[in-house]
């Protein structure tokens, strides 16, 4: 849930091309990236949205309970709009549909979250060994990552939930199972203009492993590509996290935005006008899905040397 | 990606729907080829009836081979049944117009009506009753569906054209319950049939039209799309008051409810209680609610044997304790779970057989409720030895194993869903911790038939005639030692319980036969090994341009189950002066909102990706 504070001061710390010797100290490449930052508004609105959400999400168990969300428990009123004392209304079971957004937060960024974690490191993985060794090794690589890429992703996830049970591990895993070929395409080209370049000659010249170029002199080089699109992979599995469970393949007892919407468009309540029950998971969907494509993008465009237009 | 897709293709199908509602509507020009000879003879004019079609579809129009409920219903208009079934449930007349029993109960004489015609003009004779219900005995082909109703046939034979003759093997009570429209066997005319027996299997019966006899005549079908029929206006019981007939398909509820407030269908057998509670303050619509003739509940796996006696699966040894059962049964408060996941409309339930046939009703005696009591249900397991652990989840003492069940849900139920979280809470609140497993049917059933379970989500819907309902509760439907064979609902087994199923199919008398169902259905109510919630209605809405959709008369708020028989037959168009009115679109405005953000937001993250994989 807190990926986005760490991305950035992560990002900066690798942020000038091909300081690997890291001359300069790390602080200033880390200044250097939020002063450029910060001249992009919709970065920062989007930034903004991302806290906002997270910290709504780790502050959720202070205020909401358990009894709040168990509908044995709750009594308020069934399918009635917003009121005084349910701001967004209640669901079918009489559950505060605000307190169930507050909750789906957590869920479906701890879904997204660790679906792009497991996406980008073993999509990352793929592309380095695959771009670094080449010849049959990276052959091999690139053709099951192909043929993964042939595969349609929807029933692909859609399969694998249904085989790995019904439940937030196995969206998780089906959403990383489909989504991480982007990941070690795009790894795999910089790699190889990465060990084109003459610094990592230099280092194969004294005698670097394939380890050591790899980790030490590769990695910190993708490293600003890979946290830009893993930003817009987390996007992307939020909007898988809530196909698949809209699709009816989540648990009902867990509290994620797909789920509710499943649920409120199941139950009816479109023919019950229930707008208050259909629509704020899927505007939720929508802000934190843009919060992560702006900030994304802002970061690449101030990591990116050919996107920056001042530097 | 993944979502963008998914939103077109629901949009794209719901727009798909609408327009083919439309086209419908437009006329029968743009109905397709395949029919457009005949729909410009026969349906360019008169009033037209559009019904919104079973969801479960159509599977074949193959009679012998059909089970869907779109099937059934479609067959019900289209080919005639010995007898019919009234408002009170009870068979009466259709072909047959009387029928008497011979004193040694064995012999069943049905005396028919002369001068029918089938479709095509030839004559309609006991010798087609015959010929269908030998074929559906002798051929294990024509069997598929319905062989089960014959299987205590010994003969059937029509010594002239108005007499038919049935000779059981054992006593039958429920012999005029066989040939029923929707749930009984439709007769069909030999002449068309006796042809096509060597490739039953494969017989689609898509040659329209079809030659049969019924209110309606089947006139084209398109899979997936719709099924339309002409009026018979000579139908034995009363000519429809229609001229046309169309069975539209609706994949979403929503779509045709929406059909429905539009004014571009009549009626829809089965909204859910959502759609239902909106529907009732709809103007020009006319909602009612039909008892109901199906329970949810849950069954548990009371120890899993073959017919021999052999356990088999997975189920959790501690559910064969009837103590832990009846826990469970008490700590469920079923009043919470028909207010809350049906809105109230049903009735909780006790006895298995449902509501919609009054005859078999049945109630436990005083004393002898189980009410919904946490309190005694701790009790109840504290005395008999399962103790709390550290984690509030008791301990089974036989085994030594907490308990933690399985329960088993339809992944594509949204009753199901919410019904489970309902009882994750109430067992907890006794010590016994629940794990939903989503499944899909055929996997649920896989697992429910090799005793892989502990908890199962269960409903049963059945006609006025329990015997199969009541059979699936018998020894003798247990798998064999090899797991074939079995039909049982949860490896219920009780030699009380089966000397009273093979003693009420032979007693004659309905008042005497009902108390006998009685004692059956109170051994299972004290077994709780099927745990009933409660009988959901059929929720019925109609457009109010559409009189006498809705049949029977209204008692207690319910009225008796509807047949689409009898409510297709007896619709009538209302005087054309009001025009429906469509409902609030705020809940459409809400879904097109959401439907636009959601791919909207899809479009920029794959216009994005798209850009990043672009640049090296």
């Amino acid at each position: 849930m807190s990926t986005t504070p760490t991305v950035t001061p992560a990002a900066a710390t690798d942020a000038p091309a091909g300081a690997a010797a890291a001359a300069p100290p790390r602080f200033a490449g880390a200044r250097r990236f939020a002063r450029s930052f910060r001249s992009r508004r919709a970065g920062l609105a989007g930034l903004g949205i991302l806290l906002l959400f997270t910290v709504l999400a780790l502050a959720a168990p202070a205020f909401i309970g358990p009894d709040q969300l168990d509908v044995t428990k709750v009594n308020g009123p069934l399918l009635a709009g917003p009121s005084a004392s349910y701001p967004l209304g209640t669901d079918q079971a009489g559950r505060s549909v605000l307190m169930l957004l507050i909750w789906g937060a957590r869920e479906s960024l701890q879904i997204g979250v660790i679906a792009t974690v497991l996406t980008v490191v073993f999509g990352s993985a793929v592309g380095i060994v695959a771009g670094h060794f080449g010849g049959f090794v990276g052959r091999a690589l690139m053709h099951v990552t192909d043929w993964f890429i042939a595969l349609p992703s929807l029933p692909l996830a859609i399969s694998l939930a249904a085989v790995l049970g019904q439940g937030q591990a196995s969206i998780t895993i089906a959403i990383a199972a489909t989504s991480w070929t982007a990941t070690a395409r795009l790894v795999r080209a910089q790699t190889l203009a990465v060990e084109a370049r003459p610094f990592v000659e230099r280092a194969r010249a004294l005698g670097a492993g394939n380890r050591q170029i790899m980790l030490r002199q590769v990695l910190p080089n993708v490293m600003p590509l890979i946290l830009v699109s893993s930003t817009l992979t987390v996007a992307g599995a939020l909007l898988s996290e809530a196909t698949l469970t809209f699709l009816g393949l989540g648990s009902p007892t867990d509290v994620t935005w797909g789920e509710m919407i499943h649920d409120a468009f199941f139950g009816g309540a479109f023919t019950a006008n229930a707008w208050w029950y259909l629509l704020p998971p899927g505007l939720a969907i929508l802000a934190v899905v843009l919060g992560f494509t702006l900030t994304g993008r802002a970061v690449e465009h101030v990591l990116d040397p050919r996107m920056e237009n001042k530097r | 990606m993944v979502v963008r897709e998914s939103s077109r293709s629901r949009r794209f199908r719901l727009a798909l729907a609408t327009a083919c509602a439309a086209g419908l509507m437009a006329g029968p020009a743009s109905l397709g080829v395949a029919t457009a000879a005949r729909a410009d003879s026969s349906s360019a004019s008169g009033t037209t009836l559009r019904v919104a079609m079973s969801d479960s579809g159509v599977d074949t129009l193959n009679p012998f081979t059909a089970y869907f409920n779109g099937a059934l219903d479609i067959f019900a208009g289209i080919y005639p049944t010995l007898t019919s079934i009234d408002e009170q449930g009870k068979p009466g007349p259709y072909l047959a117009t009387s029928w008497t029993l011979s004193p040694d109960h064995l012999t069943w004489t049905f005396k028919l009506r002369s001068g029918l015609k089938w479709s095509d003009g030839q004559p309609l004779t006991a010798a087609d009753a015959a010929w269908t219900l030998n074929l559906i005995m002798t051929n294990t082909v024509a069997g598929t569906a319905n062989g089960t109703l014959v299987s205590n046939f010994a003969s059937v034979t029509a010594p002239d054209a108005t007499t038919l003759v049935i000779r059981t093997k054992q006593p039958q009570a429920n012999v005029t319950y066989v040939s029923i429209p929707f749930s009984g066997i439709p007769i069909v005319p030999q002449h068309i049939w006796q042809s096509h027996v060597a490739d039953l299997k494969n017989d689609k019966n898509d040659s329209f039209p079809v030659v049969g006899y019924g209110p309606w005549v089947l006139t084209g079908y398109q899979t997936d799309q719709y099924a339309k029929f002409d009026a018979n206006k000579s139908f034995v019981l009363g000519a429809p008051k229609y001229d046309h007939l169309i069975e539209q398909v609706y994949k979403e509820s929503d779509a045709a409810v929406a059909a429905l407030k539009a004014g571009q269908l009549d009626y829809i057998n089965g909204v859910n209680a959502t759609q239902f509670s909106a529907l009732q303050h709809s103007s020009g619509i006319t909602t009612a609610q039909a008892a109901g003739d199906g329970w949810t509940g849950v069954e548990v796996n009371p120890g899993a044997r073959t017919r021999s006696g052999k356990p088999i699966g997975t189920g959790n040894p501690a559910l064969a304790d009837p103590v832990l059962r009846r826990a469970i049964a008490e700590a469920i408060d079923k009043k919470t779970l028909l207010a809350k996941v049906i809105d109230g409309q049903g009735q909780v339930a006790t006895g298995y057989l449902p509501p919609a046939w009054s005859q078999w009703k049945w109630t436990p005696s005083a004393g002898e409720e189980q009410p919904f009591d946490p309190a005694a249900a701790n009790q109840m397991l504290d005395a008999a030895g399962y103790k709390k652990g550290a984690d509030g989840v008791r301990v089974d003492p036989k085994t030594g194993k907490p308990l933690d069940l399985r329960l088993g849900i339809h992944s594509d139920s949204a009753n199901d869903a919410a019904i489970s979280t309902y009882l994750v809470g109430w067992l907890q609140a006794i010590g016994v911790k629940l794990t939903i497993q989503p499944m899909s049917m055929t996997a649920l059933n896989s697992d429910l038939g090799k005793g892989d379970f502990d908890l199962l989500m269960d409903s049963w819907t059945t006609g006025p005639d329990p015997t199969y309902l009541l059979g699936i509760q018998s020894c003798a439907t247990l798998p064999n030692d090899d797991g074939t064979g079995g039909n049982t609902d949860a490896f219920f087994c009780d030699p009380t319980y089966d000397k009273l199923f093979n003693q009420q199919a032979t007693v004659f008398d309905p008042a005497q036969r009902a108390q006998v169902v009685g004692q059956m259905q109170d051994i299972l109510y004290k077994a709780d090994v099927d745990q009933l919630f409660y009988y959901a209605t059929t929720k019925v809405a109609a457009s109010s341009k559409v009189t006498g959709l809705i049949t029977g008369q209204e008692t207690n708020g319910f009225y008796p189950a509807q047949t689409s028989f009898w409510s297709y037959l007896k619709a009538a168009p209302v005087a054309q002066s009001a025009s429906a009115s469509s409902g609030g679109s705020g809940g459409l405005w809400a879904g097109v909102a959401g439907a636009v953000v959601v791919v909207g937001a899809g479009a920029v993250v794959v216009r994005r990706r798209r850009g990043a994989d672009d640049r090296e």
